[in-house]
């Protein structure tokens, strides 16, 4: 079995110093990698991933992170995603990362997405400039999820995400912000590529559990949903390579 | 001059509990009642749960400002989901 474990919406601050590391310190007795869902921070600032990072420096498993609207809100994304990969945190953005475990190799997809809404009441590509950037920005990083999925050739694929890629995982939002949080391109790219698990946060009043439309488990771990430090999926290799042989 | 009615005071405070740096929650909720205001969600820590009274002070020094927010205990996994 291979263990992931997960979290999204962690908002770490200078106030944070301290907060997470307890738990994370446990991590490697009940996970085989942690996966770390965006708004990793709560401006985007270099020094808030500074404290991130001592947070989860040599907690003993694998992490791999895409990063959140929070943390591209002070232009210092790139400087965010040193800082944590200085501390052995893979950041993928349209890229895609192998965990080699004993006996099974987990590929994470990871892109942080977008928004747009969901089918039959979603934005389109169309009128204005404004919008049609907005859509594309969703399109672009639907497009580079599917291509990533498609390159993973391991026995379990997971897609990390930032923003929702179905409604399920969003019951008890408001309706109204539903285009906010996510998009069904996000959805539409996992079904076509074929997936085992995906996960994603940025909605902190919605819910853990959803799917997709073609059957992928979907897991919202924003902190303030699964109520925890982190989640823990198991996930059987032999049934993933056994789904995927079969759907091919 | 009058104030502005309610729905647009009360989402002046969301957007600058969303936007100031103090906070920078966006999923607060805010409702205006007579001299009252209430302001409820989850923050990360005690520091910004403390923040959250202050902009709302700073925002509506007229009001009594209720400050529901939580600051939840993260505990460790507390058990595992198979999901294949």
């Amino acid at each position: 079995m291979i263990r992931i474990a997960a979290a999204g919406d962690l908002h770490v601050g200078a106030d944070s110093e301290g907060t997470l590391r307890p738990a994370l310190m446990e991590i490697a007795e009940d996970a085989d990698a942690f996966l770390l869902a965006g708004d990793l921070t709560k401006a985007g600032l270099e020094e808030e991933a500074h404290v991130l990072a001592n947070e989860v420096e040599g907690i003993g498993v694998p992490m791999v992170a895409v990063l959140g609207n929070h943390d591209l809100h002070s232009d210092q994304a790139d400087r965010v995603r040193g800082r944590l990969e200085d501390a052995g945190v893979v950041v993928l953005e349209g890229e895609t990362h192998i965990v080699h475990l004993p006996g099974a190799s987990l590929g994470v997809a990871g892109v942080r997405g977008f928004g747009g809404g969901f089918a039959g009441a979603s934005a389109t590509e169309f009128g204005e400039p404004e919008m049609k950037r907005f859509v594309r920005v969703t399109i672009d990083a639907a497009s580079a999820l599917r291509a990533g999925l498609d390159r993973l050739t391991t026995d379990v694929r997971v897609a990390l995400l930032h923003y929702a890629p179905v409604r399920d995982t969003l019951h008890g939002e408001p309706p109204e912000i539903y285009p906010f949080l996510g998009s069904y391109l996000l959805a539409e790219a996992v079904d076509t590529a074929g997936c085992d698990l995906v996960l994603h946060g940025h909605a902190h009043r919605g819910t853990e559990w959803g799917i997709t439309p073609g059957g992928v488990p979907v897991r919202n771990v924003a902190q303030p949903v699964i109520r925890r430090a982190f989640a823990v999926y198991t996930l059987d290799p032999e049934a993933a390579v056994a789904r995927s042989g079969s759907s091919a | 001059m009058t104030d502005a009615p309610g729905p647009y005071r009360e989402e002046s405070l969301r957007q600058a509990l969303a936007t100031d740096p103090r906070v920078m929650e966006q999923e607060l909720d805010v409702s205006i009642a007579g001299d009252r205001v209430v302001i409820s969600g989850t923050v990360p820590t005690e520091d910004r749960r403390a923040a959250v009274t202050e902009v709302a002070r700073e925002r509506f020094p007229d009001l009594q400002v209720d400050n529901r927010t939580i600051v939840p205990t993260l505990p460790a996994s507390g058990g595992e989901e198979r999901v294949t």
